[in-house]
């Protein structure tokens, strides 16, 4: 198709173009080069070259802040992707139930992140949370998990799991829709048990829509803010510092601008490689299991 | 974008942001950050301000939390789109100080100053000698008090503890456990830097040194951190609230409030919020002392960023010169439990009788006998945040070594171009 006038695509892109450029590229530039500065807002900018980056570097914050996202990305990731899958599989059937079974679990997803927060913290309270009740009641130990550095971290990721396994399960039904049932007929007919359907058609089928949802919930789970902020502040000690809370923390609590935009560069490295990732498993996965998702 | 045009550009989300326009003349700005009852407070002393006089008028606006304030004052500084007046906490006036976005109220000085308790409104606690201009008046000005429930010490036969010893043993001897749950705990308080000052005054260190160098108490810090680590994981008679900041304070009162511990530490600021939500007679008491009593001052004061001029100043002044009156003060105080910061305003209510009839004000005023001024040095803020928070709850949570963390905490300030020393 020819345009009318050469600049006709180019008006046609230019909205996009200024809202991703005033919004997302300009700030990002701009982070890139505060990040060579000290600046706390009040005073001038003093040039600082590379400081931030050796300093993130030698204190050990940066492996440290890194550490702790890569594990409660890794179990959100684990965790609410198989038991978005086992729910799907289990779920994905015809009857009221099985519906307000899914449409219970999907639940959880459209709360709001603050909502959900508050809620767990109650649910979590070492003494009187009911939790901590129900354990007690079966004979098992319960603990103040938010209070303790060694349990925070996985206590923020177990509740995430339970927020976005119902968003994992809605992607893969949608992934199930897309498993022909001719060949779940033709396996059971060749003599295949139920495992043996899911081991050989179904998982086959189902792999790229598995790629997009660990992707998505990896992506998810790095932006990870508000759940920090409702529910420890980061702590006890950094316990629960993940990235995005840190960055937060180094410019709005400490007034570091210049090491919180250092750290903004450094996360978006990173954020950039998983995107990278993302498309190789979805190129990855559209080559092994046909077109779906 | 040239930094001028990137200047309006935040000037205008600002404004956007904050719900400030543009000033007619005899109209000033309030930013405050008090919510609850507070909030209530203040803006009936603003409708107070507007009935007295007609020609300034005081538009508030809040801007969430203490910390999310101070953030948006400076973007506010940043931009130049400041409000006439807003308040900050103490800890920050120094570094806003020597950064000069401050303006003096000199104006003030002569007819305010006298009247202000001198510990509250920090009087020559600039560290580093000079006497410098007037930057900040006291507003909601407060120290930390023991609240304890009067009903569960009576079944048990104690006292509010008055030295640290007690205050273990009295915590030991409220702590129920049912199996391994705790039922009700003896003591909370958040493991923040306010309560360990208070501590380490306490055992009598002072975290910043006359000179300046920061000792962060010597070994005085080191027994205040001990004393925690003793109640946490030795005694179990101490609970550790979870989250930090205000969450944590938070968490802490409605803890008490549930009746989840029999006594707590928090800011003398919650004394009208407690006695109207307790479902118990609710007890006040000094905070107990190791080698002598000693207590921080908290809260936040006015201020007037550096640029507010001509008749927008003279409003500003106007209202601070309201707000510093006796009648103002006290009117504060005696709604909120801050403490009454001017001084005839303090005569006023003992001559009115009101300590007689409110003896829990009168603990917390008693006690102001021992509060400590901040030494005001730009650092301070800085070594509160980033060297002393972080690590006081390591030493207390994970029970390190509280000589080798506080000695790491001063190391990180040596780093980062602070001067550090050992306590004398």
């Amino acid at each position: 198709m020819k345009p009318l006038r050469p600049s006709h695509p180019y008006l046609f892109v230019a909205p996009t173009v200024m809202v991703l450029g005033v919004f997302f590229i300009y700030p990002l530039l701009l982070a890139f080069y505060r990040s060579f500065f000290a600046w706390d807002l009040l005073t001038e900018p003093i040039y600082v070259g590379a400081a931030h980056y050796a300093t993130l570097w030698s204190s050990g914050e940066l492996i440290e802040t890194l550490g702790r996202t890569l594990s409660y990305s890794l179990v959100v990731v684990a965790f609410a992707s198989s038991l978005g899958l086992c729910f799907a599989v289990g779920l994905n059937r015809e009857g009221t139930i099985y519906a307000f079974v899914r449409g219970a679990i999907f639940s959880a997803y459209i709360v709001s992140w603050v909502a959900v927060g508050l809620l767990w913290l109650w649910i979590l309270d070492g003494d009187a949370g009911i939790l901590a009740v129900a354990l007690r009641k079966l004979g098992l130990p319960a603990t103040a998990w938010l209070s303790d550095p060694d349990t925070a971290l996985m206590a923020l990721a177990g509740v995430t799991v339970w927020k976005i396994t119902g968003y994992a399960m809605v992607i893969f039904l949608a992934g199930l829709q897309d498993v022909p049932r001719s060949l779940l007929e033709a396996a059971a007919l060749d003599g295949a048990g139920p495992w043996a359907r899911f081991r050989h058609v179904t998982w086959p089928l189902l792999r790229p829509t598995a790629a997009f949802v660990a992707t998505t919930s990896l992506i998810l789970s790095f932006q990870a803010f508000d759940i920090v902020r409702v529910m420890t502040q980061g702590g006890p000690v950094k316990a629960t510092t993940i990235f995005v809370y840190a960055i937060y923390e180094s410019v709005f609590m400490n007034l570091r601008v210049g090491r919180a935009s250092a750290l903004t560069v450094v996360f978006f490295v990173l954020l950039l490689g998983l995107t990278g990732l993302q498309l190789w498993a979805w190129r990855l996965g559209r080559r092994t299991g046909g077109e779906t998702a | 974008m040239t930094r001028l045009s990137r200047r309006h550009l935040l000037a205008a989300l600002a404004t956007a942001g904050c719900g400030s326009r543009e000033l007619s003349p005899g109209e000033m700005s309030l930013w405050f950050t008090y919510g609850g009852r507070n909030r209530k407070v203040l803006l009936e002393l603003v409708d107070r301000f507007h009935g007295a006089q007609s020609k300034v008028k005081v538009q508030p606006t809040f801007q969430g939390d203490y910390f999310e304030g101070l953030v948006k004052l400076r973007t506010g500084l940043f931009v130049g789109s400041t409000p006439t007046v807003t308040h900050v906490i103490g800890e920050v006036v120094p570094y806003l100080a020597e950064a000069g976005v401050l303006s003096p109220l000199s104006e003030l000085e002569a007819e305010v100053k006298a009247d202000i308790d001198p510990v509250l409104g920090q009087a020559g606690s600039f560290v580093g000698g000079d006497e410098r201009p007037l930057y900040a008046l006291p507003f909601n000005r407060s120290t930390p008090v023991a609240y304890y429930n009067k009903n569960a010490f009576q079944e048990a036969g104690l006292k509010p503890p008055t030295i640290w010893a007690e205050m273990r043993e009295v915590a030991r001897a409220l702590t129920r456990r049912n199996g391994n749950r705790t039922e009700r705990w003896g003591f909370e308080c958040p493991i923040a830097w306010w309560f360990w000052i208070a501590m380490l005054g306490q055992a009598g260190g002072r975290v910043i040194e006359a000179d300046g160098r920061v000792s962060l108490g010597g070994d005085a810090g080191v027994e205040a951190l001990q004393h925690w680590q003793t109640m946490i994981h030795r005694d179990r008679s101490m609970k550790p609230p979870p989250g930090r900041d205000f969450n944590a304070w938070e968490a802490t009162n409605s803890d008490f409030l549930a009746g989840r511990v029999a006594m707590i530490w928090t800011s003398t600021a919650f004394l009208s919020y407690l006695t109207d939500n307790a479902s118990f007679e609710l007890g006040v008491a000094p905070l107990p002392q190791q080698v002598r009593f000693s207590v921080p001052t908290g809260g936040t004061f006015f201020v007037m960023p550096a640029g507010v001029k001509g008749a927008e100043r003279e409003a500003g002044l106007a209202f601070l010169r309201f707000m510093m009156s006796p009648a103002s003060a006290n009117h504060w105080a005696t709604n909120t439990g801050y403490m009454p910061v001017s001084l005839t305003g303090r005569q006023r209510l003992e001559a009115q009788g009101f300590f007689d009839a409110n003896p829990d004000f009168k603990v917390t005023l008693d006690q102001l006998a021992y509060a400590q001024a901040w030494p005001w040095a730009p650092e301070l803020f800085r070594v509160q945040r980033e060297a002393v928070q972080p690590r006081l709850e390591q030493a207390v949570l994970q029970q390190k070594d509280g000589a080798a963390m506080l000695a790491e905490a001063r190391a990180s300030l040596r780093e980062a171009g602070i001067a550090t020393g050992d306590a004398g």
